[in-house]
């Protein structure tokens, strides 16, 4: 298993490096204009438009803007870092792309360092900075709607299984069709309207996101809105899919097996139905919480969460190509890696499975 | 019977839904017209004190916050108003007022030499740069802000306003400028301070609009011993100084020992909030309450992706102003509702939007086309897609009647009956034209097939698409939409050759029509970044030079009626000017105008003073008052 760990990681990083070789060519090489002109001005002048060029690295040839970005990943920001962002414990660089050499500083408060992801063209702050600080807040959202659907769809698909065609099934098929039909835009404009607007008391939900480090408690209720919204949808998938896995399981012969031996009912349905039935749901698991880091778009927009979605979105409207492979770096590292933590679980799951 | 009992079910559902339909959207024609007026105001009593909170879906600052390189409107008035002081500023009123340059930093009007070229001013004495500094403010402060606005890493977009006019400047700037004289030693021709009060400038040309050049943001002092560590476009956006009545929260921790001992300041994130907090050594008494009235104690701008959620906090009363472009539906409710009427105020913002025709490319190489398409248009169409009358008037030549003291007030060359377009008038055009080959007022040679059209992907110009389609699909034109998130850069791209464009607007950069004569000028037309997209009075050499095709003899040229007006000062400046407008319009019709955009913002209750700002077209911030009673 430790080898198989190994070499998963070492293609974590080859699938990282041609997903950002894809969305160089997509951003940097296909778009029609000259992103340098969005930030020269209203009226930008030759001189202005080199000028910023020049300080882009827009005036590199493609390949070697692509090797830049590559030497700066992996060596660090250097001296494209301004001084204000350095660490104060950070070693004066003396090349361009020196590693920050001093134990502990690469990953300190400061917004440079490594790994190296330059400077956003909009704000002029390093990219590495605004997804120290957009991550966290990602990841509240993602984490905690994670446990709702989970928890949630789990239940509902397990007792949809289990009263079959009753009255119960009924309703949670019927909270399926909803949650997946009901866009999360609406879904979240209207949860916002109801418990902001329209329940004065509920203004502890409002929009916007709360450190967790500052207030706790206005962290979580500042959540909890867009979390049961996000979850909402992948809540009715799980448990459409946990009905559907279950039902097959229980169908199987090792649980007939099982129920002549004399287990009691409840062991075999979550001791040796549900966890047959869970891989799948393993799989969609990682892939959708992988996914979200970038792509949770829509709810970040309509809570005002200004995390990694938001940022995807924003650099792409407004062509600030480092940031756009900043964030495509790390939902890209993301994906991959949760895709090997879904294959371990997957072997502990389902004894069947060995990896060599 | 049960099929009829089905049918007859249907039908009165079908009526229903259609009775529902007609009850909802709309738009304001039918409304008393009061939310369309321009405002005057509020003024309940204004107490000083409190927090100022407002919110923007997005701040898309285009220098980071550097006043070097700022060019955006927003941070004009946020700047002007709050922060920092320039030698000639603004009243921050509405109207022909507001637009008047008046002394700021400077003790009075500068003193102007017989031909023009050299402009004195005097500062202020009392003037002092907030925490840290704690100083005050010298003319080699104005002179630095000029040094950096010639130094080419630091991207100043609005340098071009003063390089070549002061003598020395461009010289100065390709050198390097601050890059290869960081200390601030090479002389500037065309700027010197006899003393720290003194500054003077010589200009290569006179320019009936310095002052208001000298009145912009870029134009200000700047502390060389903070700005000095920061020579690289944007940085020193996170540092700014306060001259003005208040600073960025934070300021007075900045460590300015040196360069490596800067953090930048709390109050200022470029991607999440701008705190302003009193500056403590602002003194009242070296300024006038026309200009600035500070009521409140603090002020925050802060960033919600929501923008339905800024106006439902605003009505709610969580937060005193919406800076954000409002949703239909809001337009809608506080033009109607009683309740929220005179929360919603309108005011002319010295801007217009239009669609833009290339008078290289087929059909619009032809003026006759060019003459029916502006007769054609469905201007007020145009309007609804925007969201009605509060957005503003049909625009019906160039310049915005505001900026022109009302003179072309009535001069409307392509009126139609409730501005809808006239279909005889455009065929009597087109029937002149050259593509109206059977003379029958329909654009009928292959060049009026599959004519590319460029617009932006968002509202309201994914809207106004099909009624611009519409419109000249009446006199034969098919036109071929593409929607593009960066039409601009499209647009910009002379070898690109698009035809017709409708995602184009301008404002002013100063109240003076020569901001958007330049529109017009083929001097100022480039391969990349252009923004005379109708190419006027492109030459057959730059033609080549740039790669443009098609007709490219014979475009009528205005740099010479541009130069002219420029000479010129005050009434007979504004004469000029509005004579060129009727030009373009008349004889060279580049464009077909729809729009004179509002600048239109909702408050709360809570807003005891309420005034617009005309110079920046933004709220004037320094006026504003919030009744803390009332705020939640």
């Amino acid at each position: 298993m430790g080898r198989y760990v190994i070499r998963r990681l070492l293609w974590t990083v080859l699938v990282v490096l041609l997903v950002t070789l894809l969305t160089f060519v997509v951003f940097y090489v296909m778009p029609p204009g000259n992103p340098a002109i969005r930030f020269a001005g209203k009226q930008p002048t030759p001189e202005l438009i080199a000028q910023v060029e020049k300080q882009f690295g827009l005036d590199r040839s493609l390949p070697e803007q692509y090797a830049h970005f590559l030497r700066r990943l992996f060596l660090g920001d250097g001296t494209e870092c301004p001084l204000y962002l350095r660490p104060a414990c950070a070693i004066e660089p003396v090349e361009e792309f020196v590693v920050l050499e001093t134990p502990g500083c690469a990953t300190g408060v400061s917004g440079c360092g490594w790994p190296g992801l330059g400077m956003s063209f909009d704000s002029r702050t390093a990219v590495r900075q605004e997804l120290i600080e957009r991550t966290p807040r990602t990841l509240s959202l993602i984490v905690g709607a994670a446990v709702i659907w989970l928890l949630l769809g789990v239940s509902i698909g397990v007792l949809s299984a289990l009263k079959r065609r009753t009255i119960w099934d009924r309703l949670a098929m019927g909270f399926a069709l909803f949650g997946i039909s009901a866009p999360v835009f609406w879904l979240g404009l209207v949860a916002l309207w109801i418990f902001t607007v329209k329940l004065p008391f509920a203004e502890s939900m409002g929009t916007g996101y709360v450190e967790f480090g500052t207030d706790p408690v206005g962290w979580f209720t500042h959540l909890i809105l867009p979390w049961t919204v996000l979850a909402l949808l992948y809540a009715a998938f799980y448990a459409r899919m946990t009905r559907g896995n279950l039902i097959d399981t229980m169908g199987e012969d090792y649980i007939r097996t099982a129920r002549a031996k004399g287990l009691p009912e409840r062991r075999v349905i979550f001791k040796h139905g549900l966890r047959a039935s869970l891989t799948p749901i393993v799989t969609m698991f990682g892939l959708d919480v992988a996914l979200l880091v970038g792509g949770a778009v829509i709810t970040e927009t309509v809570f005002n969460i200004q995390g990694l979605g938001n940022y995807a979105v924003q650099s792409a409207v407004s062509a600030d190509l480092p940031a756009m492979t900043g964030v495509v770096v790390i939902v890209a590292f993301a994906v991959a890696f949760m895709n090997l933590v879904v294959d371990i679980v997957y072997a502990y799951l389902d004894p069947r499975v060995r990896y060599s | 019977m049960r099929g009829k009992t089905i049918a007859a079910l249907l039908l009165a559902l079908s009526l229903l839904l259609a009775l529902g339909a007609a009850g909802c959207g709309g738009d304001d024609d039918d409304g008393d017209g009061a939310a369309t007026e321009q405002s005057e105001g509020v003024d309940e009593g204004a107490e000083p004190g409190g927090t100022f909170r407002t919110a923007t879906d997005a701040f898309e600052w285009t220098g980071n916050f550097d006043p070097t390189g700022e060019y955006l409107a927003t941070f004009f008035g946020l700047y002007q108003n709050l922060l920092g002081r320039t030698l000639m500023g603004y009243n921050h009123v509405p109207d022909a007022a507001g637009n008047e340059p008046v002394p700021d930093l400077a003790e009075a009007e500068p003193e102007i030499s017989e031909d023009g070229l050299t402009y004195t001013f005097t500062i202020r004495e009392g003037v002092m740069w907030g925490p840290p500094l704690d100083r005050q403010v010298t003319s080699q402060d104005v002179e630095y802000a000029f040094r950096r606005i010639a130094t080419p890493a630091l991207v100043a977009q609005y340098g071009f306003f003063y390089l070549g006019l002061i003598k020395g400047l461009q010289e100065y700037s390709d050198a390097g400028g601050l890059t290869e004289d960081p200390e601030g030693n090479e002389a500037i021709e065309g700027i010197q301070t006899p003393d720290e009060r003194t500054i003077v400038f010589e200009l290569e040309q006179p320019a009936g609009d310095f002052v208001n050049r000298i009145a912009m943001p870029a134009a200000g002092p700047v502390p060389e011993e903070v700005a000095q560590c920061f020579l690289t476009a944007g940085e020193y956006g996170r540092f700014v100084m306060s001259t003005g009545p208040y600073m960025v929260e934070g300021s007075e921790n900045l460590d300015i020992t040196s360069c490596d001992t800067m953090e930048a300041l709390d109050g200022f994130n470029p991607n999440q909030r701008l705190i302003l907090v009193r500056n403590p050594n602002y003194d009242p008494e070296t300024d006038t309450t026309e200009a600035r009235e500070n009521f409140f104690d603090r002020f925050e701008m802060t960033l919600n992706t929501n923008a339905q959620d800024i106006f439902d906090q605003v009505r709610a009363g969580r937060l005193e102003l919406a800076y954000a472009s409002e949703p239909a539906e809001v337009v809608r409710d506080y033009s109607t509702d009683p309740e929220l009427e005179d929360r919603y105020h309108i005011n002319s913002g010295d801007r217009t939007w239009y669609i833009t025709m290339n008078l290289t490319q087929p059909p619009f190489d032809d003026i006759h086309v060019r003459k029916a398409a502006n007769w054609i248009m469905d201007k007020e169409g145009l309007r609804r897609a925007w969201g009605g009358e509060p957005k503003g008037l049909i625009a019906h030549h160039i310049v915005p009647d505001t900026m022109l003291n009302g003179v072309l007030e009535d001069f409307q060359p392509y009126a139609s009956e409730g501005d809808a377009g006239n279909l005889e008038e455009a065929q009597n055009e087109m029937r002149q034209s050259k593509y109206d080959t059977d003379q029958d007022g329909i654009c009928d040679a292959p060049q009026c097939k599959g004519v590319l059209h460029v617009t932006r992907t968002t509202e309201p110009w994914a809207t106004m698409a099909p009624i611009i389609e519409e419109s000249m699909a009446e006199i034969g034109i098919e036109l071929n939409t593409r929607q593009f998130e960066d039409s601009y850069t499209i647009i910009q791209t002379v070898k690109r050759e698009v035809p017709i464009a409708s995602n184009a607007g301008w404002g002013k950069d100063y109240s003076d029509a020569s901001t958007f004569m330049v529109l017009f000028d083929s001097r100022t037309i480039l391969a990349e970044g252009n923004v005379n997209y109708s190419l006027v009075g492109l030459t057959p050499e730059q033609a080549q030079e740039l790669g443009a095709t098609g007709t490219i003899e014979g475009i009528t040229s205005v740099d010479a009626d541009i130069d002219a007006c420029n000479e010129l000062l005050d009434d007979e400046r504004l004469e000029c000017w509005a004579d060129l407008d009727e030009k373009l319009m008349n004889e060279v019709v580049p464009w077909v105008p729809y729009l004179q955009g509002n600048a239109d913002f909702v408050i709360s209750d809570a807003v005891s003073k309420y005034v617009f700002d005309q110079s920046s077209g933004d709220p004037a911030w320094s006026h504003l008052a919030v009744d803390q009673d009332l705020q939640q």
